[in-house]
C-alpha cells in the first residue's frame, strides 16, 4: 500500500468517511523532464526507478515508444524475452500486492508466503538480467542479452511451483473470516463510474468490463498467445483480490507459451540496423539533423501497455536530436488514487486500508 | 521502631551448576552450530534444496544465440562493482561518455614507464549500476562483477580509483561483459576536406592509434588567389580498428571530422 508516500486527507461525520482527498507528489522526480536530456537508450535506468515493484515494464513501455519514435522493430525473439519478462513481472508485482495487502488486512502468514515466492522470480530476472529490482534490461531495438543455457528449465520449475501455490494463496484468504468481513462489499466502483474516472487495470476488471490491452489493443506478441482475461462482478476489495489472483494464474499460462517458443527459435534478440549507441556526439555538418544522418526518421512514437497496475501509455517526439523532445508517461495508479473519493465516501476510516490497498497504490509511478 | 529484615542469601544450586549453565551449555551449543556450519549452508532455498545444484551449468557457459553474459550461476550475472584492466585500457573516454549518471570520470595513472595514461575513476555514491559503461568498452577491460560490499561511513571512500578497481580485477570475480558486437553498418568518421587543416590533432589522440595522416598533393595557386594556409596531408582512419570512441571530433579545430555511412 505504499505507506508514508502520500497523504489521505479524509472529512469524517463519526466513523463515516464523508469526503476524500488524495495529497501525491513526494515523490515527485521530474523523470519526463530529465528524459529530455538523456539519449534514448540512458533513459531505461529512469523507468526502473519510476515504478519499483513493475520495472521492467515501464523500460518496455518507453523503449516500445521510442522505437517508434525512431521507426525501428526489435526482432521475434527479443519480443518474446520482452513478454516472458512483463509476465514474470506481473507475477511478481501481484504476489508482492497480495503479501503486504493481506498483511495490512490482518493475516501474517500470506505476507511470509507472497515473500518468499516472490524472490524465486527476482532470482530468475537476476538470472538473465542481472539485477533483482532495477533491471536496465530493454535497449532500442532489442534487450541487452539472450537468456543463459538452461533458464527455461529454471523458469519452468518455478511455474510448477507457483501453479501449486496460488490454490493455497486462496486458500488461506477465502477461508479467513477476518478477510471476508474486511473485504466483501468494501469499496464499491461500479463499472460506469470507472469508466467515468478513468480507472483501469484490476480494479476496472472486477467491475465487469472485459478490458485488457493486451487483448484490445496488442502489442509485442501477444496476438500470437493464448491466454484470457480474469474479469469478476462484484466491483469491491473482494473481486479485485479475485481478478489478481486470476491474472496470476493467466500470467503462468503465457510463460509457458514464451518459454516453448524460446526453446525452438534461437536468433538475434538485438536489431542489426541499430547502432552500437543510440547517440554519438556529433557536431553537425550542413544542416541535416542527427536522426537523419542516422537514417532515422522523424517522428512520433506512442505506446500502451497493460501494466499489473492498469493502463499505461507513453508518447515521445522525436524532432531529429538525439534525445527526444518530449516525453509524455500515463500513469494508471495517478487516475486510480485520483478517483479515490468515489469510492472511499460512505464506508468507514477502518476500512480504508482495506480499500486502498485493494488500488494497488505505487507512488512512484503516479508521481514520476 | 524499624524491623531490620535480614537477607538471607541462600544459594540455591551448588556453585558448579552456574558455570555449566552460563559457561559450559552455551559454549556447547555454539560449538556444535560451529561444526554444523562447516558443511551445511546456513540458508536454504526453501522449495529446491540447495542452490548449488548443477555444478556443470556453471562450467557450459553459454547464451542460446551465442553471446556470452557472464557466467552461469545466478549471482555470476549480477551487477555490482566494477573491474578494470588498467594494462588493456585504452583510454578512449567510452565508458565515461555513456554514464548516465556522469560518475565516471577520466584520471590519470601512471603506466610505470614514466608515461600518464586516462582511465576510469568512478563514484559509487552516484552509480545506478546500469552496465552501460562495460557495454561500451571496446577492448572488455571494464566488466562488472557480482561485489557488492562496498559500503562505508565516509563518502571519499565510495570513489574507487581506477588503482582500486583494478585490485577487484585481480580478484578473479566472475565478470560480465555482455560485449555487444558492433553491427555492421555502423556509422564510420568522415572527413570533410575543404575545412581541413593537415593539424594531426586527431591522429596524435586516438586511442587506437588508427588515424594516418597521408600526404595530399599542393595545388597550383590559380592567378590573382592565394593557396590556403595548411599542411597538405589528411586524416585517413582504418574502419576495422576504430572503436568508434569520436575522440578524434571532439579534438578536431576545424570541425572537420563527422558521423556518416561510407558510400
Amino acid at each position: 500500500m505504499t505507506h508514508g508516500l502520500w497523504n489521505l486527507r479524509i472529512k469524517v461525520d463519526g466513523e463515516l468517511i464523508v469526503d476524500a482527498d488524495p495529497e501525491i507528489g513526494y515523490l515527485h522526480r521530474g523523470i519526463e523532464k530529465i528524459c529530455e536530456y538523456r539519449r534514448y537508450n540512458e533513459v531505461v535506468t529512469l523507468m526502473d526507478r519510476t515504478c519499483y515493484v513493475a520495472g521492467i515494464a515501464w523500460e518496455q513501455l518507453y523503449i516500445m515508444a521510442a522505437e517508434g519514435a525512431l521507426g525501428l522493430s526489435p526482432p521475434a525473439r527479443a519480443e518474446y524475452i520482452r513478454v516472458l519478462s512483463q509476465e514474470l513481472q506481473r507475477l511478481s508485482s501481484h504476489i508482492m500486492w497480495y503479501a503486504a495487502y493481506v498483511q495490512d488486512i490482518g493475516l501474517m502468514t500470506p505476507f511470509l508466503y507472497g515473500m518468499r515466492d516472490r524472490d524465486l522470480i527476482l532470482d530468475l530476472f537476476q538470472s538473465y538480467t542481472g539485477a533483482r529490482m532495477t533491471y536496465e534490461f530493454m535497449r532500442v531495438g532489442g534487450v541487452r542479452n539472450d537468456v543463459p543455457v538452461g533458464f527455461t528449465d529454471r523458469c519452468r520449475k518455478v511455474m510448477d511451483w507457483l501453479d501449486q501455490r496460488i490454490p493455497e494463496y486462496e486458500k488461506v484468504c477465502d477461508n479467513s473470516t477476518i478477510f471476508l468481513d474486511r473485504t466483501k462489499g468494501i469499496g464499491i466502483l461500479k463499472a460506469k463510474e470507472c469508466l467515468n474516472d478513468g480507472i483501469t487495470g484490476p480494479m476496472l476488471r472486477a467491475a465487469g468490463v472485459a478490458r485488457d490491452i493486451r487483448r484490445d489493443r496488442p502489442y509485442s506478441v501477444y496476438p500470437e498467445l493464448d491466454f484470457d482475461i480474469a474479469l469478476y462482478d462484484e466491483p469491491d476489495c473482494y473481486g479485485r483480490y479475485r481478478v489478481r489472483m486470476e491474472e496470476m494464474k493467466q500470467s503462468v499460462r503465457i510463460v509457458r507459451q514464451v518459454l516453448d517458443w524460446l526453446d525452438r527459435n534461437p536468433g538475434p534478440v538485438l536489431a542489426e540496423k541499430v547502432p552500437r549507441f543510440v547517440g554519438t556526439p556529433s557536431p553537425p555538418p550542413g544542416k541535416e539533423t542527427y536522426v537523419e544522418r542516422r537514417g532515422y526518421p522523424k517522428g512520433r512514437g506512442f505506446s500502451s501497455m497493460e501494466e499489473p497496475h492498469g493502463e499505461a501509455m507513453a508518447y515521445i517526439i522525436n524532432e531529429g536530436a538525439e534525445h527526444p523532445y518530449r516525453a509524455k508517461l500515463r500513469s494508471p495508479v495517478f487516475v486510480n488514487i485520483a478517483a479515490s473519493k468515489d469510492y472511499l465516501v460512505g464506508y468507514r476510516v477502518s476500512d480504508i486500508p482495506a480499500i486502498m490497498g485493494s488500488v494497488d497504490v505505487c507512488v512512484g509511478e503516479s508521481d514520476r | 521502631m524499624a524491623q531490620v529484615h535480614e537477607k538471607t542469601i541462600k544459594r540455591a544450586d551448588p556453585p558448579h551448576a552456574a558455570v555449566t549453565g552460563i559457561v559450559v551449555y552455551p559454549m556447547a551449543t555454539v560449538a556444535k552450530q560451529f561444526v554444523k556450519s562447516l558443511w551445511r549452508p546456513s540458508t536454504i532455498l526453501y522449495p529446491f534444496g540447495e542452490r548449488l545444484e548443477n555444478e556443470d551449468f556453471r562450467k557450459s557457459v553459454k547464451v542460446a544465440s551465442g553471446a556470452p553474459i557472464g557466467v552461469g550461476e545466478i549471482w555470476d550475472n549480477y551487477r555490482g562493482v566494477h573491474a578494470l584492466n588498467i594494462k588493456t585500457c585504452i583510454s578512449c573516454n567510452l565508458c565515461a561518455f555513456s554514464c548516465p549518471d556522469t560518475c565516471i570520470e577520466m584520471v590519470p595513472v601512471d603506466t610505470g614507464s614514466g608515461k600518464t595514461k586516462k582511465c576510469p575513476e568512478i563514484d559509487y555514491g552516484k552509480c545506478s549500476f546500469c552496465g552501460f559503461c562495460s557495454d561500451a568498452c571496446p577492448e572488455g577491460c571494464l566488466t562488472m562483477t557480482p561485489g557488492y560490499t562496498i559500503t562505508t561511513n565516509r563518502r571519499g571512500n565510495m570513489v574507487y580509483s581506477p588503482e582500486r578497481l583494478f585490485e577487484v580485477y585481480k580478484g578473479k570475480l566472475p565478470q560480465n561483459p555482455t560485449s555487444l558486437a558492433a553491427p555492421e553498418n555502423e556509422d564510420v568518421i568522415l572527413l570533410d576536406q575543404d575545412l581541413c587543416i593537415g593539424c594531426n590533432a586527431c591522429s596524435r589522440d586516438c586511442p587506437t592509434k588508427c588515424i594516418r595522416m597521408i600526404d595530399i598533393p599542393k595545388p597550383e595557386a590559380k592567378a590573382g588567389e592565394k593557396l590556403p594556409k595548411r599542411i597538405w596531408k589528411e586524416p585517413s582512419v582504418n574502419d576495422s580498428e576504430c572503436v568508434r570512441c569520436g575522440t578524434c571530433i571532439s579534438v578536431c579545430p576545424r570541425e572537420c571530422l563527422y558521423w556518416g555511412a561510407r558510400k
